[in-house]
């Protein structure tokens, strides 16, 4: 018999590659071959753009300088999209596959399944960050002839607190897609929350908060139980809008904390939102029928 | 001298929130030998297959070579498995996805013990693949790292004719020359005869016939579904 012969294959040697890269690197590859990460980063470059020029308008005609104003603009994108576009990058992941037909082909090689979402959870947010690269380099390009020095803080806060809340959201996302029957379920799911933890959970405070005491340990967890206000807050202690722009929340985190404390605060919780969704879905994998 | 067994599996029980999938089911497959596994559709054949190849959480026990196969990797290195449905990324090529499980099972991919052309050439995207060619690729994926022992669900279910009289002759060369064991799904098991060594007949999750292959017992071919397959694929 004349073997089957895979030209496009490494062939000769088998490859020692371990499996989290070979599978993450599957789904980014699968993710920008999509061609919806690649329409994410134009969208996101765009509103990039258009943002950081209307917000240097407003700074020339009021006669002010630097970067402030467009950077808190931008934080309100960094924010609110990437957090959408890794819920949903999340919500399709093990379902789909499941779906698809090919995680039970995946599963039934000698991997174990928590490598899998692992794999797929890294692939998926290494293709979010470079979408989140490409918007966030057009902005800085742009952005570029008139920043100073001191701005260089602001800018690395936002793309550091940005680039935490695409990954806690891609975190999030696998464990919903993880726990759903269907892939529709797992996107609605993802849009649900999304909603919940962009608009819901302030306007439930907003209304609590007058008639119920919520004291410091309210506050802090106001903050804790919402990434997307984690990143907010984190994005702008970067920046020189601190006060008003911080909200109740993140005054009470400075005045407790101060601004290292905040910051490490911050961090540690961005990094437990992606750390227990992971955790979750690498516990549940294994426990479900393929 | 008994022969040895390859592969046996104890009271393999499955139940789905519909009813059973797998209903006490005991059977073993000597080494070198190939078991066909007959059924209409709905009857458990598949849910045999996944269980055996550690999918789906069940009761009961497989084992291979007398030790228990759970859910760790290193059993599943053994094995080969094809899934009765088969689906891909359309924008991957042949060449990528069978990269991708050469690389997961530490695999050379250019061993597949398949003749020269049964796949379309490497570059190929897969969108662009009928039903049954995808189903050659999926046949390529479970040869790789040649596995002791293959579990097909319907594998010629989405090839043509020329495809089914290859795919038989590889899995004779296999069991043949390289002693590899063997359970093959099918609603038409007759097909299988005079390749399979034993067949097995299921209806409602239960083994209704251990001795298929027998005189007056083998469930009767029936081509039209495969027919229908081929073209529902096509």
């Amino acid at each position: 018999m004349s073997a089957q012969t895979i030209d496009g294959a490494v062939a000769g040697i088998p490859r020692r590659v371990s499996p989290l890269r070979t599978i993450a690197r599957w789904e980014y590859r699968n993710s920008v071959r999509a061609r919806w990460v690649l329409v994410m980063a134009g969208i996101f470059g765009v509103l990039s753009i258009v943002v950081t020029l209307l917000a240097f308008r407003t700074v020339r005609e009021l006669g002010l300088a630097g970067i402030g104003p467009a950077s808190a603009t931008l934080v309100n994108l960094g924010v609110l999209l990437p957090s959408l576009m890794g819920l949903l990058l999340g919500a399709g992941s093990v379902v789909g596959a499941r779906e698809q037909g090919v995680l039970p082909m995946m599963a039934a090689q000698p991997v174990r399944r928590s490598t899998i979402v692992t794999g797929m959870f890294a692939g998926l947010t290494a293709s979010l960050w470079t979408t989140l690269a490409v918007g966030f380099g057009a902005a800085l390009l742009v952005m570029s002839g008139v920043a100073k020095g001191n701005d260089v803080p602001a800018i690395v806060t936002l793309l550091a607190a940005t680039f935490g809340v695409a990954m806690a959201s891609v975190s999030i996302g696998v464990a919903l897609s993880t726990a759903s029957r269907t892939r529709a379920q797992a996107v609605a799911g993802a849009v649900g929350l999304w909603i919940m933890l962009a608009l819901g959970v302030d306007l439930a405070l907003a209304a609590l908060a007058p008639s119920v005491h919520m004291g410091p340990g309210g506050l802090l967890a106001a903050v804790l139980v919402n990434p997307l206000e984690a990143c907010r807050i984190l994005a702008l202690l970067g920046t020189d809008l601190r006060g008003a722009a911080l909200g109740p929340f993140g005054a009470y985190l400075i005045t407790t904390f101060g601004v290292a404390g905040t910051i490490a605060i911050l961090i540690a919780d961005l990094f437990v939102w992606t750390a227990a969704p992971l955790l979750v879905a690498r516990w549940l994998l294994p426990r479900r029928d393929l | 001298m008994p022969e040895a067994m390859r592969l046996e599996v104890r009271n393999l029980t499955k139940v789905y929130e519909g009813g059973w999938g797998a209903h006490e089911v005991s059977f073993s497959v000597p080494a070198g030998q190939i078991m066909a596994l007959g059924g209409p559709n709905g009857s458990g054949k598949s849910t045999v297959l996944k269980c055996v190849a550690g999918l789906v959480r069940h009761e009961g026990a497989v084992l291979v070579d007398g030790d228990l196969v759970d859910r760790a990797p290193a059993s599943r290195a053994m094995m080969g498995y094809l899934p009765q449905v088969v689906g891909m990324p359309e924008h991957a090529t042949i060449a990528e996805m069978i990269q991708l499980f050469a690389d997961l099972r530490g695999a050379d991919p250019s061993t597949i013990p398949l003749p020269a052309g049964f796949l379309r050439d490497p570059s190929t995207d897969i969108g662009t693949l009928s039903g049954g060619q995808r189903h050659r690729v999926a046949l390529a994926i479970a040869l790789l790292g040649d596995p002791s022992v293959l579990l097909l669900d319907e594998p010629v279910a989405s090839l043509d004719e020329a495809g089914r009289a290859t795919f038989w002759d590889v899995l004779r060369h296999l069991r043949d020359e390289r002693g590899v064991t063997a359970i093959v799904s099918s609603p038409a098991p007759g097909e299988l005869r005079g390749l399979a060594d034993r067949g097995v007949g299921m209806e409602d999750g239960r083994i209704t016939d251990d001795e298929l292959f027998e005189a007056g017992l083998h469930v009767a071919p029936s081509p039209s579904v495969d027919q229908k397959s081929e073209e529902e694929s096509a």
